[in-house]
Protein backbone atom coordinates (compact mmCIF):
# COMPACT_ATOMS: atom_id res chain seq x y z
CA UNK A 1 0.00 0.00 0.00
CA UNK A 2 1.53 3.18 -1.15
CA UNK A 3 2.58 5.44 1.86
CA UNK A 4 -0.30 8.45 1.32
CA UNK A 5 -3.11 5.74 1.07
CA UNK A 6 -2.03 4.60 4.37
CA UNK A 7 -1.97 7.83 6.03
CA UNK A 8 -5.18 8.81 4.58
CA UNK A 9 -7.12 5.15 5.51
CA UNK A 10 -5.51 5.65 9.53
CA UNK A 11 -7.16 9.50 9.03
CA UNK A 12 -10.54 8.02 8.31
CA UNK A 13 -10.26 5.36 10.44
CA UNK A 14 -9.41 7.94 13.18
CA UNK A 15 -12.10 10.04 11.83
CA UNK A 16 -14.67 7.70 12.18
CA UNK A 17 -13.95 6.20 15.88
CA UNK A 18 -14.30 9.99 17.04
CA UNK A 19 -17.72 10.15 15.38
CA UNK A 20 -18.58 7.34 16.45
CA UNK A 21 -17.99 8.41 20.18
CA UNK A 22 -19.73 11.18 19.92
CA UNK A 23 -22.00 12.07 22.89
CA UNK A 24 -26.08 12.60 22.86
CA UNK A 25 -25.81 16.54 23.01
CA UNK A 26 -22.65 16.72 20.57
CA UNK A 27 -24.36 14.66 17.73
CA UNK A 28 -27.72 16.93 18.44
CA UNK A 29 -25.06 19.98 18.40
CA UNK A 30 -23.86 18.59 15.06
CA UNK A 31 -27.35 18.51 13.69
CA UNK A 32 -28.24 21.72 14.78
CA UNK A 33 -25.23 23.18 12.72
CA UNK A 34 -25.90 20.97 9.94
CA UNK A 35 -29.81 22.04 9.36
CA UNK A 36 -29.07 25.36 9.99
CA UNK A 37 -26.47 25.32 7.06
CA UNK A 38 -29.45 23.45 5.32
CA UNK A 39 -32.44 25.79 6.13
CA UNK A 40 -31.91 28.57 3.12
CA UNK A 41 -32.03 25.41 0.56
CA UNK A 42 -34.71 24.13 2.31
CA UNK A 43 -37.09 27.52 2.72
CA UNK A 44 -36.71 27.88 -1.03
CA UNK A 45 -37.13 24.52 -2.34
CA UNK A 46 -40.74 24.45 -0.47
CA UNK A 47 -41.34 27.86 -1.62
CA UNK A 48 -40.76 26.80 -5.01
CA UNK A 49 -42.90 23.98 -4.35
CA UNK A 50 -45.86 25.81 -2.96
CA UNK A 51 -45.39 28.27 -5.92
CA UNK A 52 -45.51 24.59 -8.77
CA UNK A 53 -48.82 23.62 -6.61
CA UNK A 54 -50.50 26.91 -6.71
CA UNK A 55 -49.44 26.98 -10.74
CA UNK A 56 -51.06 23.42 -11.73
CA UNK A 57 -54.35 24.26 -9.01
CA UNK A 58 -54.86 27.09 -11.13
CA UNK A 59 -54.52 25.79 -14.60
CA UNK A 60 -56.74 22.76 -13.45
CA UNK A 61 -59.36 23.06 -16.16
CA UNK A 62 -62.49 24.66 -15.42
CA UNK A 63 -64.45 22.49 -16.77
CA UNK A 64 -63.62 20.16 -14.21
CA UNK A 65 -64.16 22.76 -11.31
CA UNK A 66 -67.65 23.74 -12.76
CA UNK A 67 -68.22 19.62 -12.22
CA UNK A 68 -66.71 19.93 -9.11
CA UNK A 69 -69.09 22.17 -7.80
CA UNK A 70 -72.19 20.50 -9.34
CA UNK A 71 -71.66 17.43 -7.36
CA UNK A 72 -70.35 19.10 -3.93
CA UNK A 73 -73.35 21.31 -4.02
CA UNK A 74 -75.90 18.86 -2.65
CA UNK A 75 -72.91 17.54 -0.47
CA UNK A 76 -73.05 20.84 1.50
CA UNK A 77 -77.09 21.01 1.68
CA UNK A 78 -76.18 16.95 3.36
CA UNK A 79 -73.76 18.77 5.69
CA UNK A 80 -75.47 21.71 6.52
CA UNK A 81 -77.88 19.07 7.89
CA UNK A 82 -75.16 17.53 9.89
CA UNK A 83 -73.87 20.51 11.32
CA UNK A 84 -77.67 21.39 12.63
CA UNK A 85 -77.62 17.95 14.49
CA UNK A 86 -73.95 18.87 15.93
CA UNK A 87 -75.39 21.94 17.34
CA UNK A 88 -77.98 20.64 19.14
CA UNK A 89 -75.34 17.43 20.23
CA UNK A 90 -73.60 20.00 21.70
CA UNK A 91 -75.87 21.84 23.75
CA UNK A 92 -76.71 18.55 25.10
CA UNK A 93 -73.33 17.70 25.66
CA UNK A 94 -72.58 21.19 27.41
CA UNK A 95 -75.74 20.94 29.79
CA UNK A 96 -74.86 17.10 30.99
CA UNK A 97 -71.40 18.39 31.76
CA UNK A 98 -72.67 20.99 33.51
CA UNK A 99 -75.15 18.68 34.98
CA UNK A 100 -72.70 16.47 36.37
CA UNK A 101 -70.54 19.54 37.65
CA UNK A 102 -67.18 18.67 35.52
CA UNK A 103 -64.56 20.92 37.20
CA UNK A 104 -63.35 21.95 33.69
CA UNK A 105 -63.48 20.24 30.62
CA UNK A 106 -60.70 18.13 29.34
CA UNK A 107 -58.73 19.97 26.88
CA UNK A 108 -55.35 20.36 25.30
CA UNK A 109 -52.93 23.38 24.61
CA UNK A 110 -52.05 23.10 20.82
CA UNK A 111 -49.83 24.81 18.33
CA UNK A 112 -51.24 23.90 14.77
CA UNK A 113 -48.88 22.99 12.32
CA UNK A 114 -48.33 21.99 8.91
CA UNK A 115 -46.63 18.56 7.80
CA UNK A 116 -43.60 20.25 5.36
CA UNK A 117 -41.97 17.02 4.19
CA UNK A 118 -41.16 13.74 4.82
CA UNK A 119 -37.37 12.88 5.77
CA UNK A 120 -35.46 11.47 3.00
CA UNK A 121 -34.32 7.91 4.72
CA UNK A 122 -35.49 4.87 4.35
CA UNK A 123 -35.30 3.41 8.05
CA UNK A 124 -36.82 6.24 10.03
CA UNK A 125 -39.97 7.68 9.89
CA UNK A 126 -40.17 10.89 10.54
CA UNK A 127 -41.62 14.18 9.27
CA UNK A 128 -40.80 17.51 9.49
CA UNK A 129 -43.57 20.38 10.67
CA UNK A 130 -43.24 24.28 10.31
CA UNK A 131 -43.47 25.03 13.81
CA UNK A 132 -40.62 25.23 16.28
CA UNK A 133 -39.63 26.67 19.72
CA UNK A 134 -40.94 30.25 18.55
CA UNK A 135 -43.91 28.63 18.92
CA UNK A 136 -43.24 27.24 22.09
CA UNK A 137 -42.46 23.58 20.88
CA UNK A 138 -39.87 21.81 22.49
CA UNK A 139 -38.66 17.67 22.19
CA UNK A 140 -40.86 14.83 23.72
CA UNK A 141 -44.15 16.36 22.88
CA UNK A 142 -47.07 14.65 21.53
CA UNK A 143 -48.33 15.62 17.93
CA UNK A 144 -51.55 14.61 17.11
CA UNK A 145 -54.48 15.52 14.27
CA UNK A 146 -57.93 14.91 14.15
CA UNK A 147 -57.75 11.13 14.33
CA UNK A 148 -55.83 10.25 16.95
CA UNK A 149 -51.77 10.06 18.04
CA UNK A 150 -49.21 11.13 14.82
CA UNK A 151 -45.92 10.89 16.79
CA UNK A 152 -43.63 13.04 18.85
CA UNK A 153 -41.24 16.15 18.16
CA UNK A 154 -37.80 14.73 17.71
CA UNK A 155 -35.82 17.41 17.15
CA UNK A 156 -36.25 21.06 17.11
CA UNK A 157 -34.04 23.18 13.96
CA UNK A 158 -31.43 25.87 15.25
CA UNK A 159 -33.81 28.69 13.37
CA UNK A 160 -37.04 27.94 15.76
CA UNK A 161 -39.23 27.63 13.03
CA UNK A 162 -38.62 23.60 12.09
CA UNK A 163 -38.84 20.54 14.08
CA UNK A 164 -38.82 16.50 13.45
CA UNK A 165 -41.39 14.62 14.48
CA UNK A 166 -40.77 10.56 14.70
CA UNK A 167 -43.97 8.90 13.88
CA UNK A 168 -45.75 6.64 15.89
CA UNK A 169 -45.10 3.93 12.95
CA UNK A 170 -41.58 4.31 13.46
CA UNK A 171 -39.92 1.10 15.91
CA UNK A 172 -38.34 3.56 18.20
CA UNK A 173 -41.26 5.16 19.17
CA UNK A 174 -42.95 3.78 22.02
CA UNK A 175 -46.36 4.79 23.96
CA UNK A 176 -47.63 2.53 27.00
CA UNK A 177 -51.33 1.91 25.77
CA UNK A 178 -54.23 0.49 27.12
CA UNK A 179 -57.43 -0.87 25.88
CA UNK A 180 -60.78 -0.25 25.89
CA UNK A 181 -62.85 -2.47 27.32
CA UNK A 182 -60.39 -4.14 29.44
CA UNK A 183 -57.66 -3.75 32.06
CA UNK A 184 -54.85 -4.80 29.50
CA UNK A 185 -51.75 -2.13 29.57
CA UNK A 186 -49.26 -3.06 26.85
CA UNK A 187 -46.44 -0.97 25.05
CA UNK A 188 -46.98 0.02 21.66
CA UNK A 189 -44.58 0.63 18.81
CA UNK A 190 -44.27 0.67 14.84
CA UNK A 191 -43.03 -2.09 13.28
CA UNK A 192 -39.30 -2.69 11.38
CA UNK A 193 -40.04 -2.42 7.71
CA UNK A 194 -43.99 -2.20 8.55
CA UNK A 195 -44.35 0.89 6.74
CA UNK A 196 -45.39 -0.26 3.22
CA UNK A 197 -49.11 0.13 2.81
CA UNK A 198 -51.59 0.01 5.88
CA UNK A 199 -49.01 0.13 8.18
CA UNK A 200 -49.16 -2.14 11.43
CA UNK A 201 -48.45 -1.20 15.05
CA UNK A 202 -47.40 -3.73 17.67
CA UNK A 203 -49.21 -3.60 20.85
CA UNK A 204 -46.59 -5.70 23.23
CA UNK A 205 -46.30 -7.02 26.55
CA UNK A 206 -50.21 -7.51 27.48
CA UNK A 207 -50.62 -10.13 30.24
CA UNK A 208 -50.90 -14.28 28.39
CA UNK A 209 -54.99 -14.48 28.91
CA UNK A 210 -55.33 -11.25 27.57
CA UNK A 211 -59.50 -10.68 27.14
CA UNK A 212 -58.74 -8.49 23.87
CA UNK A 213 -60.50 -8.78 20.24
CA UNK A 214 -60.21 -7.61 17.25
CA UNK A 215 -62.04 -4.08 16.89
CA UNK A 216 -61.47 -2.71 19.97
CA UNK A 217 -59.96 0.77 20.39
CA UNK A 218 -56.56 1.36 21.78
CA UNK A 219 -55.59 4.39 24.14
CA UNK A 220 -52.71 5.94 25.67
CA UNK A 221 -52.54 5.59 29.43
CA UNK A 222 -50.78 8.75 30.03
CA UNK A 223 -48.18 6.89 31.90
CA UNK A 224 -44.87 7.88 30.52
CA UNK A 225 -44.42 11.02 30.82
CA UNK A 226 -44.85 12.05 27.29
CA UNK A 227 -48.13 11.33 25.85
CA UNK A 228 -51.34 12.46 27.56
CA UNK A 229 -54.31 9.99 28.36
CA UNK A 230 -56.67 8.49 26.24
CA UNK A 231 -55.60 9.78 22.98
CA UNK A 232 -56.72 7.29 20.36
CA UNK A 233 -54.11 5.19 19.05
CA UNK A 234 -55.73 2.77 16.93
CA UNK A 235 -58.03 -0.62 16.68
CA UNK A 236 -57.15 -3.71 17.26
CA UNK A 237 -56.29 -6.38 14.76
CA UNK A 238 -55.19 -9.65 15.88
CA UNK A 239 -54.23 -10.79 19.08
CA UNK A 240 -50.91 -13.34 19.40
CA UNK A 241 -51.05 -15.21 22.80
CA UNK A 242 -47.82 -16.51 23.92
CA UNK A 243 -46.82 -18.35 27.25
CA UNK A 244 -45.25 -15.27 29.24
CA UNK A 245 -47.13 -12.49 27.32
CA UNK A 246 -49.46 -11.72 24.72
CA UNK A 247 -49.32 -9.31 21.23
CA UNK A 248 -51.70 -7.27 19.00
CA UNK A 249 -51.40 -6.08 16.06
CA UNK A 250 -52.93 -3.04 15.36
CA UNK A 251 -54.36 -0.82 13.05
CA UNK A 252 -53.32 2.88 13.61
CA UNK A 253 -56.39 5.54 13.43
CA UNK A 254 -54.26 8.18 11.77
CA UNK A 255 -53.59 7.95 8.09
CA UNK A 256 -49.90 8.52 7.65
CA UNK A 257 -49.94 8.51 3.93
CA UNK A 258 -51.44 11.36 4.23
CA UNK A 259 -50.63 13.67 6.76
CA UNK A 260 -51.63 17.28 6.52
CA UNK A 261 -51.97 19.89 9.61
CA UNK A 262 -50.58 18.31 13.04
CA UNK A 263 -51.71 19.22 16.13
CA UNK A 264 -48.17 19.54 18.85
CA UNK A 265 -49.35 19.45 22.36
CA UNK A 266 -47.50 21.96 24.85
CA UNK A 267 -49.73 21.48 28.10
CA UNK A 268 -53.16 19.55 28.95
CA UNK A 269 -55.34 19.74 31.61
CA UNK A 270 -57.39 16.77 32.76
CA UNK B 1 -6.76 16.56 -10.40
CA UNK B 2 -7.06 18.64 -7.11
CA UNK B 3 -9.76 21.37 -8.95
CA UNK B 4 -11.70 17.43 -9.73
CA UNK B 5 -11.85 15.94 -6.64
CA UNK B 6 -12.98 19.57 -4.77
CA UNK B 7 -15.77 19.72 -7.51
CA UNK B 8 -16.81 15.64 -6.55
CA UNK B 9 -17.32 17.34 -2.57
CA UNK B 10 -18.85 19.85 -3.86
CA UNK B 11 -21.02 17.71 -6.02
CA UNK B 12 -21.53 15.46 -3.06
CA UNK B 13 -22.65 18.16 -0.74
CA UNK B 14 -25.31 19.42 -3.26
CA UNK B 15 -26.16 15.92 -3.48
CA UNK B 16 -27.54 16.72 0.14
CA UNK B 17 -29.71 19.29 -1.01
CA UNK B 18 -31.53 17.30 -3.65
CA UNK B 19 -32.31 14.60 -1.76
CA UNK B 20 -34.19 16.38 0.83
CA UNK B 21 -36.88 17.16 -1.96
CA UNK B 22 -36.83 13.16 -3.43
CA UNK B 23 -39.80 11.61 -2.58
CA UNK B 24 -40.73 7.91 -1.93
CA UNK B 25 -42.33 6.26 -4.62
CA UNK B 26 -45.12 5.08 -2.71
CA UNK B 27 -46.29 2.02 -5.68
CA UNK B 28 -43.25 1.03 -5.30
CA UNK B 29 -42.46 -0.11 -1.63
CA UNK B 30 -41.54 3.38 -0.68
CA UNK B 31 -38.49 3.19 -2.89
CA UNK B 32 -36.54 6.17 -3.19
CA UNK B 33 -33.27 7.22 -5.24
CA UNK B 34 -30.38 7.68 -2.81
CA UNK B 35 -28.76 10.37 -4.72
CA UNK B 36 -25.95 11.15 -1.78
CA UNK B 37 -25.24 7.13 -2.08
CA UNK B 38 -25.18 7.35 -6.04
CA UNK B 39 -22.87 10.61 -5.73
CA UNK B 40 -20.65 9.34 -3.50
CA UNK B 41 -20.70 5.73 -5.92
CA UNK B 42 -19.84 7.05 -9.00
CA UNK B 43 -17.26 9.51 -7.59
CA UNK B 44 -15.53 6.77 -5.58
CA UNK B 45 -14.42 4.67 -8.69
CA UNK B 46 -12.89 7.98 -10.67
CA UNK B 47 -10.70 9.50 -7.71
CA UNK B 48 -7.87 8.09 -5.82
CA UNK B 49 -8.15 6.49 -2.00
CA UNK B 50 -7.46 9.68 -0.54
CA UNK B 51 -10.04 11.48 -1.97
CA UNK B 52 -12.23 8.50 -1.58
CA UNK B 53 -12.16 8.08 1.67
CA UNK B 54 -12.35 12.15 2.34
CA UNK B 55 -15.59 11.84 0.39
CA UNK B 56 -16.93 8.85 2.46
CA UNK B 57 -16.05 10.40 5.99
CA UNK B 58 -18.07 13.89 4.36
CA UNK B 59 -20.98 11.13 2.86
CA UNK B 60 -21.63 9.13 5.98
CA UNK B 61 -21.17 12.55 8.48
CA UNK B 62 -23.58 14.62 6.73
CA UNK B 63 -26.21 11.39 6.46
CA UNK B 64 -25.95 10.50 10.22
CA UNK B 65 -26.36 14.22 10.99
CA UNK B 66 -29.37 14.01 8.64
CA UNK B 67 -30.85 11.16 10.09
CA UNK B 68 -29.43 10.35 13.06
CA UNK B 69 -32.69 10.08 15.65
CA UNK B 70 -32.85 11.60 19.62
CA UNK B 71 -32.89 10.00 22.87
CA UNK B 72 -35.65 8.11 23.64
CA UNK B 73 -37.36 10.21 26.62
CA UNK B 74 -39.90 9.41 28.57
CA UNK B 75 -40.08 7.26 32.10
CA UNK B 76 -37.65 4.36 32.65
CA UNK B 77 -40.07 2.59 34.58
CA UNK B 78 -42.13 2.14 32.06
CA UNK B 79 -40.43 2.26 29.03
CA UNK B 80 -38.32 -0.53 30.69
CA UNK B 81 -37.21 -2.09 27.19
CA UNK B 82 -36.12 1.04 24.90
CA UNK B 83 -35.85 0.68 21.19
CA UNK B 84 -31.76 0.88 20.79
CA UNK B 85 -30.30 4.11 18.54
CA UNK B 86 -28.07 3.24 15.78
CA UNK B 87 -24.42 5.26 16.93
CA UNK B 88 -23.96 8.37 15.19
CA UNK B 89 -21.11 7.52 12.50
CA UNK B 90 -21.64 4.14 11.11
CA UNK B 91 -23.14 5.46 7.70
CA UNK B 92 -19.60 6.82 8.08
CA UNK B 93 -17.81 2.78 7.50
CA UNK B 94 -20.67 1.67 5.24
CA UNK B 95 -19.71 5.00 2.69
CA UNK B 96 -16.03 4.05 3.18
CA UNK B 97 -16.90 0.12 2.65
CA UNK B 98 -19.15 0.71 -0.42
CA UNK B 99 -15.91 2.89 -1.38
CA UNK B 100 -13.44 0.44 -1.40
CA UNK B 101 -15.93 -1.77 -3.14
CA UNK B 102 -16.49 1.12 -5.93
CA UNK B 103 -11.98 0.93 -6.54
CA UNK B 104 -12.10 -2.92 -6.67
CA UNK B 105 -13.34 -2.32 -10.19
CA UNK B 106 -11.13 1.39 -11.05
CA UNK B 107 -9.26 -0.66 -13.33
CA UNK B 108 -12.14 -1.28 -15.87
CA UNK B 109 -13.28 2.20 -15.29
CA UNK B 110 -9.95 3.14 -16.21
CA UNK B 111 -10.22 1.36 -19.65
CA UNK B 112 -13.55 2.81 -20.05
CA UNK B 113 -15.83 0.26 -19.21
CA UNK B 114 -18.03 2.49 -17.00
CA UNK B 115 -21.26 0.09 -17.60
CA UNK B 116 -19.39 -1.93 -15.14
CA UNK B 117 -19.06 0.78 -12.41
CA UNK B 118 -22.64 1.76 -13.11
CA UNK B 119 -24.08 -1.51 -12.45
CA UNK B 120 -21.67 -1.92 -9.40
CA UNK B 121 -23.39 0.33 -7.77
CA UNK B 122 -26.96 -0.58 -8.07
CA UNK B 123 -25.09 -3.60 -6.01
CA UNK B 124 -23.41 -1.62 -3.58
CA UNK B 125 -26.42 0.56 -2.68
CA UNK B 126 -28.12 -2.83 -2.10
CA UNK B 127 -25.51 -4.36 -0.12
CA UNK B 128 -25.64 -0.96 1.89
CA UNK B 129 -29.28 -1.44 2.78
CA UNK B 130 -28.98 -4.25 3.63
CA UNK B 131 -25.81 -3.73 5.94
CA UNK B 132 -27.67 -1.11 7.26
CA UNK B 133 -30.69 -3.27 7.99
CA UNK B 134 -28.33 -5.92 9.71
CA UNK B 135 -26.96 -3.37 11.66
CA UNK B 136 -30.48 -2.51 13.23
CA UNK B 137 -31.34 -5.55 13.62
CA UNK B 138 -28.01 -6.41 15.58
CA UNK B 139 -28.23 -3.57 17.46
CA UNK B 140 -32.44 -3.78 18.15
CA UNK B 141 -32.80 -7.56 18.20
CA UNK B 142 -34.68 -9.96 16.20
CA UNK B 143 -33.91 -10.57 13.08
CA UNK B 144 -37.14 -10.80 10.40
CA UNK B 145 -36.94 -9.67 6.75
CA UNK B 146 -40.45 -9.49 5.39
CA UNK B 147 -41.08 -9.19 1.57
CA UNK B 148 -42.36 -5.68 1.11
CA UNK B 149 -38.39 -4.73 3.15
CA UNK B 150 -36.92 -6.76 0.58
CA UNK B 151 -38.50 -5.59 -2.27
CA UNK B 152 -38.35 -1.65 -1.04
CA UNK B 153 -34.28 -2.13 -0.83
CA UNK B 154 -34.04 -4.22 -4.37
CA UNK B 155 -36.32 -1.26 -6.08
CA UNK B 156 -34.24 1.02 -4.27
CA UNK B 157 -31.22 0.23 -5.55
CA UNK B 158 -32.67 -0.76 -8.75
CA UNK B 159 -33.80 3.10 -8.98
CA UNK B 160 -30.88 4.74 -7.77
CA UNK B 161 -28.55 2.33 -10.04
CA UNK B 162 -30.79 3.88 -13.33
CA UNK B 163 -29.12 7.25 -12.85
CA UNK B 164 -25.94 6.31 -12.60
CA UNK B 165 -24.90 6.92 -16.09
CA UNK B 166 -26.28 10.14 -16.10
CA UNK B 167 -24.01 10.73 -13.43
CA UNK B 168 -20.77 9.24 -15.00
CA UNK B 169 -21.95 11.41 -18.19
CA UNK B 170 -21.72 14.40 -15.44
CA UNK B 171 -18.56 13.49 -13.78
CA UNK B 172 -17.51 13.25 -17.34
CA UNK B 173 -18.01 16.47 -18.26
CA UNK B 174 -16.76 18.24 -15.11
CA UNK B 175 -13.64 16.26 -15.29
CA UNK B 176 -13.17 18.00 -19.09
CA UNK B 177 -13.96 20.79 -17.45
CA UNK B 178 -11.05 20.59 -15.25
CA UNK B 179 -8.70 19.20 -17.76
CA UNK B 180 -8.18 16.12 -16.00
CA UNK B 181 -8.73 12.78 -17.63
CA UNK B 182 -10.79 10.18 -15.34
CA UNK B 183 -9.93 7.28 -17.75
CA UNK B 184 -6.80 7.85 -18.81
CA UNK B 185 -6.29 4.14 -20.47
CA UNK B 186 -9.37 4.63 -22.64
CA UNK B 187 -8.24 7.81 -23.94
CA UNK B 188 -4.51 6.41 -24.66
CA UNK B 189 -5.99 3.17 -26.81
CA UNK B 190 -8.49 6.03 -28.66
CA UNK B 191 -5.28 7.85 -29.60
CA UNK B 192 -3.49 4.57 -30.56
CA UNK B 193 -6.18 3.12 -32.41
CA UNK B 194 -6.30 6.97 -34.10
CA UNK B 195 -2.87 6.44 -35.37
Amino acid sequence: MKPLNLIALLLFLGGAVWALTRSDRAVREIQNAYFSAMTPFLKSGSELETRARAFLQETKHSKELEAELETLRPELGRLRLYENRCRTLEEENAQLRHALDFKKATHFEVVASRVIRRNPSTWWQTVEIDAGSKRGVGTQLAVLSNDGLVGKIDRIDNGGERSSVLLLTDEKCQVSAWVEGSPEVGILSGQRGGFDGDPVLRLRFLSPNAAVRPGQRVFTTGRGGIFQANILLGEILSVEKGALDSEALVRPSVNFADLGAVFVVLSADS
Amino acid sequence: MIRYSITTILLLLAAFVVQQFLPAFTGMHHSRILLVQLVFLCCAVTVGQPTMLLLAFIGGFFWDAQCALGPHGGDPSVYTQQVENLRFGYSVLLFGGMGFLMQGIQPLFKQGKWQFSALLSGIAVFLYLAAEYAIISFVRGGFFLNRPTLLQMLFTSLLTMLFSPLLFWLLFRIAGACDHSINPEAGRNRRRRAF
